[in-house]
């Protein structure tokens, strides 16, 4: 352990070993019937949390699998309620899963009030998701944590998406701004509050790419009008620039949600990360993913087909000769999920932590512990809705 | 081995974010660590049995260890961490702390997730079986009768497709002396009797020997019942069961309930807008697993409109009896196979025939080949 106080933060986790972990959990997973995803999900979090670093202090993940299984048995039986009337009512109402088929609707109207009916419980699940995870975080022995607040953070969040919906998007830094904003404000470390400064006008810099993509789009259409092939050129360049606009969007605003935050009044960061760097990692990480994926399943195929061609035409194949084939799926899967994680997820984590500075880590000499935050339902809403990204 | 000579090694104490160097020595006898902050604290000795490595660590060239202990944290550990860097040590403590690696669980952890699992599957199982059912029937006595309809004809092009037509109406039977015949046993059947649905048959060209009711009044006849009755006066007993289902309203529960029991399934399985559930109703349609109050309910209203019709429910014991033989055989005889009892059903629908006087044919047998022969051309 060095004692310098320099509030570099460092990235060390390794390719092989986080893919070993990986694969490991992940087969584990499938062997269980998913029931081993809680301690996969644990595992995968220490090994990246202790790969995290300031001044050669590592992070530690503290959660466990046990707990985040009771969380889901929680939620899921919370859920299961909610759930089964909302349908149950809907279809009263005519509408619900059952909805008349030949009315287009009817159907799109059921599809979206079922999603209304889940969304709170999404957003809902996104702040608990964070709270656990910092909950269950400790820097130099030292926990983490966030007030309770995850239905105001729904309700907020909810309003926002409907301001940003209605302006077309225009409010969305408003948006990405005040979220994090509530979330910052609601965090600690020890007895020192987090706290975000900055303005939301400010996060309209970041959002310059997807203003020309959207530009582009908009001159390609009227071009098109006149000179049809040069529109459409402008529209498809405009189109992709959108895309990419977005990235840097998320990008940017990190960064600068990021440098406007402090901890304890004291504490304050510096991020530099490079959209170009981690859309480089994304896209290029993506294309190995898929060409091994390709050529796994190719080759699955073609042992495959291979194994049946000598069998000439009895009964279809027996569940005995299926059985290797799927096993090969799954191996292939749960390989490939492994490798997503190498090739893209822990690069890009890699290079936010690498581009992290802290300023004044002296000042954390004098944070306090803070209570034990018992976690409540455990990732169990984020498990059960499927929320809250790769880990 | 490690020596008498203390070695360098990080403090924190779990009360501060400070970082404390401290001097790490092994006890004379090597049963703990001895942890002196200089500090002029007396040194805190770290037995070894309790000590405890975090787990899935990412960096190699240091150990971090921490106290087994009763605390508030969701591990019995202490919070306070040591981390040393040096080799030798690393490789001591390694090799003599017997539980490094054990994961320490609190008293009574197991009958915590028993009861849990327990109340999950309880609680589940209450919705589906009790509350599901209750709502069901609360729901259907006050559903409006047009969307009752709505929802039957949804529920048939839902049947049609599980029964392999690519779009809705291609499986339909209609040739003219077939649906003749059919319209002359429904008359026969319902004229006189005040029925709260419009009922109205349709014969589906599918091979399996099933007839089902949706809700508002449909009722779906596939051709294999055609072809496995040897009478007219089998399907007129099956068709007037399956009118007494419609006036009960019991299709309708069965997909409200199925609908609850859908949206639970999604959110199990986590597909949570329910796009897959729906093969699941379906499927359950096709089972039609009615409560057996309710199919004794509709065997009774059928052998009533039978009588009314003076039509013989004779026949109605024929046809169990020859789905008893059916059981028995090689082919699992999908209609009626899940409803309760087929013999008794046939002993009581004998005991009726045997009450019965001045039945007449339901349909002549010009008009019975007609019916058999719906699906052609």
């Amino acid at each position: 352990m060095s004692l310098n106080s320099s509030g570099n933060t460092r990235y060390s986790g390794q390719s092989t070993p986080i893919f070993k972990l990986a694969f490991v959990t992940g087969l584990l997973t499938v062997l269980t019937a998913g029931i081993y995803r809680f301690w996969a999900k644990t595992r995968m979090r220490k090994y990246i949390w202790s790969s995290v670093s300031i001044d050669g202090d590592s992070f530690e993940y503290t959660g466990t699998g046990l707990e985040k299984l009771l969380g889901f048995l929680v939620a899921i039986v919370f859920l299961a309620v909610y759930l089964g009337g909302i349908q149950l009512l809907l279809t009263f109402a005519g509408l619900g899963i059952m909805g008349q088929p030949d009315n287009e609707l009817a159907i799109l109207a059921s599809v979206y009030l079922s999603f209304f009916a889940v969304a709170p419980f999404m957003l809902f699940a996104v702040y608990r998701s964070r709270r656990y995870k910092l909950a269950r975080t400790r820097l130099r022995g030292i926990r983490f944590g966030m007030e309770s607040a995850a239905w105001g953070y729904a309700l907020r969040a909810m309003g926002h998406y409907i301001l940003t919906f209605l302006t077309l998007g225009i409010l969305l830094p408003r948006q990405s701004f005040y979220l994090e904003k509530f979330m910052t404000d609601r965090s600690h470390y020890g007895d020192a509050r987090f706290e975000q400064g900055g303005r939301w006008q400010s996060l309209y810099g970041a959002m310059k790419h997807v203003f020309i993509g959207l530009g582009m789009m908009v001159l390609g259409g009227v071009l098109a009008i006149a000179v049809p092939i040069l529109g459409a050129i402008i529209g498809v360049i405009g189109y992709f620039w959108f895309f990419v606009g977005f990235a840097y969007y998320r990008v940017h605003s990190y960064a600068y949600l990021t440098n406007h935050k402090t901890l304890g009044g004291q504490v304050t960061f510096v991020a530099t990360p490079s959209a170009g760097e981690i859309l480089k990692i994304v896209i290029l990480g993506g294309i190995a993913v898929g060409l091994a994926g390709g050529i796994a399943f190719a080759i699955l195929g073609g042992l495959f087909a291979a194994s049946f061609s000598g069998m000439g035409m009895g009964a279809g194949p027996s569940p005995l000769a299926i059985a290797p084939l799927i096993i090969g799926y799954l191996l292939i899967l749960v390989a490939l999920g492994a490798l997503a994680i190498v090739m893209v997820t822990q690069p890009v984590i890699a290079h936010l932590v690498n581009h992290l500075h802290v300023n004044n880590t002296e000042a954390l000499a004098g944070i306090r512990q803070r209570a034990a935050d018992s976690g409540a339902d455990a990732d169990g809403f984020a498990d059960a809705l499927d929320v809250g990204g790769a880990i | 081995m490690i020596g008498a000579a203390p070695i360098a090694a990080t403090f924190f104490d779990g009360q501060t974010a400070q970082r404390h160097p401290v001097l790490v020595s092994v006890t004379s006898d090597g049963s703990g660590l001895i942890l002196d902050l200089q500090t002029g604290v007396a040194p805190w000795l770290w037995p070894l049995t309790r000590l405890r490595a975090l787990g899935d660590q990412a960096v190699v060239n240091a150990l971090t260890l921490t106290l087994q202990s009763d605390s508030d944290d969701e591990s019995p550990r202490d919070p306070a961490r040591l981390v040393i860097t040096d080799p030798d040590l690393m490789a001591w403590v390694r090799l003599s702390a017997p539980q490094l690696a054990k994961r320490d669980v609190r008293r009574g952890t197991a009958t915590k997730i028993i009861t849990r699992l327990a109340l999950a599957v309880a609680s589940i199982g209450v919705i589906v079986f009790v509350i599901l059912p209750r709502m069901s029937d609360f729901l259907a006595d006050r559903m409006p009768l047009e969307t009752e309809v709505k929802f039957g004809r949804a529920v048939v092009s839902q049947m049609k497709y599980l029964l392999g037509a690519g779009k809705s109406g291609t499986l339909a039977c209609n040739n003219p002396a077939g649906e003749a015949a059919l319209n002359r046993m429904a008359s026969r059947l319902m004229d006189g009797q005040e029925l709260k649905y419009a009922i109205s048959f349709s014969v589906l060209d599918h091979e399996m020997v099933n007839a089902f009711a949706a809700p508002g009044g449909q009722i779906i006849i596939l051709r294999g019942l055609l072809d496995t009755s040897d009478t007219a006066e089998e399907v007129a007993a099956v068709l007037a069961h399956e009118i007494g289902h419609v006036e009960a309203r019991d299709p309708t529960r069965l997909m409200l309930r199925a609908a609850g029991s859908a949206g639970i399934v999604s959110i199990v399985l986590g597909d949570v807008t329910g796009g897959s559930v729906i093969g699941i109703i379906g499927d359950q349609m096709l089972q039609t697993s009615y409560t057996r109050k309710a199919e004794a309910a509709a065997d009774e209203f059928g052998l009533a409109m039978l009588q009314a019709a003076k039509v013989d429910s004779a026949a109605f014991a024929d046809f169990f009896d020859k789905l008893s033989g059916l059981e028995d055989g090689f082919v699992p005889p999908e209609y009626l196979s899940s409803h309760p009892s087929t013999s008794a059903r046939a002993a009581r629908a004998r005991d009726f025939a045997a009450a019965q006087t001045g039945t007449t044919p339901i349909l002549t047998d010009a008009e019975w080949q007609a019916l058999k022969g719906i699906c052609k051309g």
